[in-house]
C-alpha cells in the first residue's frame, strides 16, 4: 500500500512538474508584458504601419489591403483571423450582430488561414452561414498574412484610414473593438 | 461488515463516475470534473481511467447543430489518476489529476499537443446512508443515501492564457472553480437511481496573455456553472460467486452562464450541453476491484445545446479499494 501511494505521488509530481506556463494559471500575473514597439515602421503592433498583403476572397476576387484602406469613405478596416471553430463562430456571430451594423464606413474581413484553397474556404463560409453576412472572407492559403500580423485564432486587427494598426488582440466581447472603432479619426 | 451495505455503496460509487465525467473535456479544456467516491468501509481507493473524446460538430449560439468542415478529425485523450481517502466514517476526500493529449485536424489545420489537465480536489460528507433494501417493507427502507460535497478545480492545465496557438491546443480552462455538490441515491435491489446536482463558481483572474500574445491586462471571470445528472443502474449477479455487472443509463445537462470581462457581461459566451450516457461496471467478488466501460453521447440535434462542441466520450476505468 505504501508503494502504491508513493507511485501515485510520483506520477502526480512528474505530470505537474513538466508543464511550463502552469504557474501563469495557478498564480496569474496582472503585469503588462507587452513588448515595447517602435511606431512608424511596418509591423503588426499598435501604432505601426500595417503590413500590406493581397489575398483572394472566396469569390476569386483579389483584395489588396492598402487599396481597401485608402478607398474613399472607408474610415477603418477590421481583420479577424478565423479557423471556423466554435469559438470563432461565437466571436463572428457577436461581431455580426453587434458591431458590423453600427459601422457602415468600416470594412470587415475574415481571414481564413486553415482551408488552404479558395474552394474550401467558400465551402466553410457557406456551411457556417456567413455568405452575404457583411464580412468578406479572404483566403490565406500559406498563412503568410497570419504570420505577418503575429496572429492566431481570434486575433482581431483594426487598421485606420492611414494604414496604421489601431488594435491587434484576441476578440473578447466586442466592447474593445467598438471602442477602438468609435475612436477612429 | 454488512455485505448489502458494501454492495450498495459500490454500485452507487460506480454509478457516480459516469454522469460527472460527462462534464469534462471539449475544446474548452480537458480533464477535471470526475468524482471519485469511496464506498462504505473502504479507507482508500486508487482509480485509473482513460478517456477518448471524439468531436463531431458543435451547437452554435442559437442552438443549431453545425458539422465540422469535411476532413476534420478532432480527438482528445485523457489519462485520469485518482486517489481517494476516508478520514472518518462520514468524511472522505479525493484528488484527480488528468493528463491530456490533443490530436486535431480541422480543415487544413493540424496540431498535436499534450499536457496536464485541470486537477480536481473533492471533499465529501455522507449525510445519510442508504440501507439498500432488497424489498421495501418499511418506510425507512426508502431512505436514500445523501452525499454533500465540495470540489475545487485547480487550473493546472494549459489554457488559452498560455503560449498556445488555438483553442484546440488547450488542456484546461485557466480558472479556479469551487463547486457545491449533492448526490442523492437510492438502491432497491437490483435497481439504483441517482440524482447528482452541482453549482460552481469561478474565481476572477487577471489575464495578460491570450493564445501566446501578451495583451493589455484585464479581469475575467467565467460564468457560474450548474449541472444535473440523473442515472438509473441495474445490477446483475454473475453466478453464485458474488461477481457483479452493473449497467447504468444517465441523462446529464450542464449550463455555464456568461463570462464577465472587467465586470461587464459578455452575452455571447455562455453555453449549454445535454448528453446521455451508458456504462457497464464489473465488480469482483470481494468488491475490492472494479472495472468500467462507458459512453457519453451529446445529442447532436438542434436545441440540445448551445455554443458548445458535440462529442462522444468513451471511458475505460479500473479501481482498487483498500479496506
Amino acid at each position: 500500500m505504501g508503494s502504491g501511494k508513493m507511485l501515485l505521488l510520483w506520477l502526480l509530481l512528474v505530470l505537474t512538474g513538466g508543464c511550463s506556463g502552469m504557474m501563469d494559471d495557478i498564480a496569474p500575473s496582472g503585469t503588462d508584458k507587452r513588448p515595447v514597439v517602435a511606431c512608424g515602421i511596418t509591423g503588426p503592433y499598435v501604432c505601426q504601419d500595417a503590413p500590406d498583403f493581397t489575398l483572394s476572397d472566396t469569390l476569386g476576387n483579389m483584395v489588396t489591403l492598402s487599396s481597401v484602406v485608402l478607398s474613399p469613405g472607408v474610415r477603418g478596416t477590421v481583420i479577424y483571423f478565423t479557423m471556423w471553430c466554435p469559438v470563432c463562430d461565437m466571436h463572428i456571430s457577436n461581431m455580426r450582430s453587434s458591431v458590423v451594423p453600427n459601422y457602415p464606413d468600416v470594412r470587415f474581413f475574415l481571414v481564413d488561414y486553415v482551408s488552404g484553397s479558395v474552394a474550401n474556404a467558400r465551402n466553410a463560409e457557406l456551411s457556417n452561414g456567413y455568405s452575404g453576412s457583411g464580412f468578406t472572407v479572404l483566403v490565406d492559403t500559406n498563412q503568410a498574412v497570419l504570420g505577418s500580423f503575429h496572429a492566431t485564432m481570434g486575433t482581431t486587427v483594426i487598421i485606420d484610414a492611414t494604414g496604421v494598426v489601431r488594435m491587434n488582440e484576441d476578440y473578447k466581447d466586442g466592447s474593445r473593438l467598438k471602442s477602438a472603432l468609435s475612436a477612429l479619426p | 461488515m454488512n455485505r448489502t451495505h458494501i454492495l450498495a455503496a459500490l454500485l452507487a460509487g460506480a454509478a457516480f463516475f459516469l454522469p460527472l465525467s460527462a462534464h469534462s473535456g471539449s475544446c474548452c479544456g480537458g480533464g477535471g470534473g470526475i468524482a471519485l467516491i469511496l464506498p462504505k468501509f473502504y479507507t482508500e481507493m486508487i482509480d485509473v481511467s482513460a478517456d477518448l473524446e471524439k468531436y463531431n460538430g458543435y451547437w452554435d449560439q442559437k442552438g443549431i447543430h453545425r458539422a465540422d468542415p469535411p476532413g476534420s478529425d478532432l480527438q482528445q485523450y485523457r489519462l485520469n489518476l485518482g486517489y481517494g481517502h476516508r478520514f472518518s466514517p462520514r468524511w472522505q476526500a479525493s484528488i484527480i489529476m488528468p493528463y491530456v493529449w490533443n490530436s486535431n485536424i480541422y480543415s487544413g489545420f493540424s496540431s498535436r499537443t499534450d499536457g496536464p489537465g485541470d486537477m480536481t480536489m473533492n471533499l465529501w460528507y455522507e449525510a445519510l446512508d442508504d440501507l439498500s433494501a432488497w424489498k421495501v417493507r418499511d418506510l425507512k427502507d426508502l431512505t436514500p443515501s445523501v452525499l454533500i460535497g465540495a470540489t475545487l478545480v485547480i487550473p493546472t492545465g494549459i489554457s488559452p492564457y498560455d503560449d498556445v496557438n488555438s483553442s484546440f491546443d488547450v488542456t484546461g480552462r485557466g480558472f479556479y472553480r469551487l463547486d457545491g455538490n449533492v448526490i442523492v441515491s437510492k438502491t432497491i435491489h437490483p435497481w439504483t437511481a441517482s440524482l447528482s446536482l452541482a453549482y460552481g463558481t469561478y474565481f476572477e483572474r487577471t489575464v495578460n496573455m491570450e493564445y501566446g500574445n501578451y495583451i493589455e491586462p484585464y479581469h475575467k471571470k467565467l460564468g457560474d456553472r450548474t449541472s444535473a445528472s440523473l442515472s438509473v443502474s441495474y445490477i446483475y449477479y454473475l453466478g453464485t460467486g458474488g461477481d457483479t455487472i452493473t449497467g447504468t443509463a444517465s441523462l446529464s445537462q450542464i449550463h455555464e452562464a456568461d463570462t464577465t470581462i472587467n465586470g461587464v457581461r459578455d452575452p455571447s459566451s455562455g453555453f449549454k450541453k445535454t448528453s446521455v450516457g451508458g456504462s457497464l461496471g464489473y465488480s469482483s467478488t470481494d468488491h475490492d476491484w472494479g472495472a468500467r466501460v462507458s459512453l457519453n453521447h451529446a445529442i447532436m440535434f438542434d436545441g440540445w445545446g448551445e455554443n458548445f462542441p458535440t462529442t462522444d466520450i468513451y471511458t475505460l476505468g479500473v479501481s482498487y479499494g483498500f479496506r
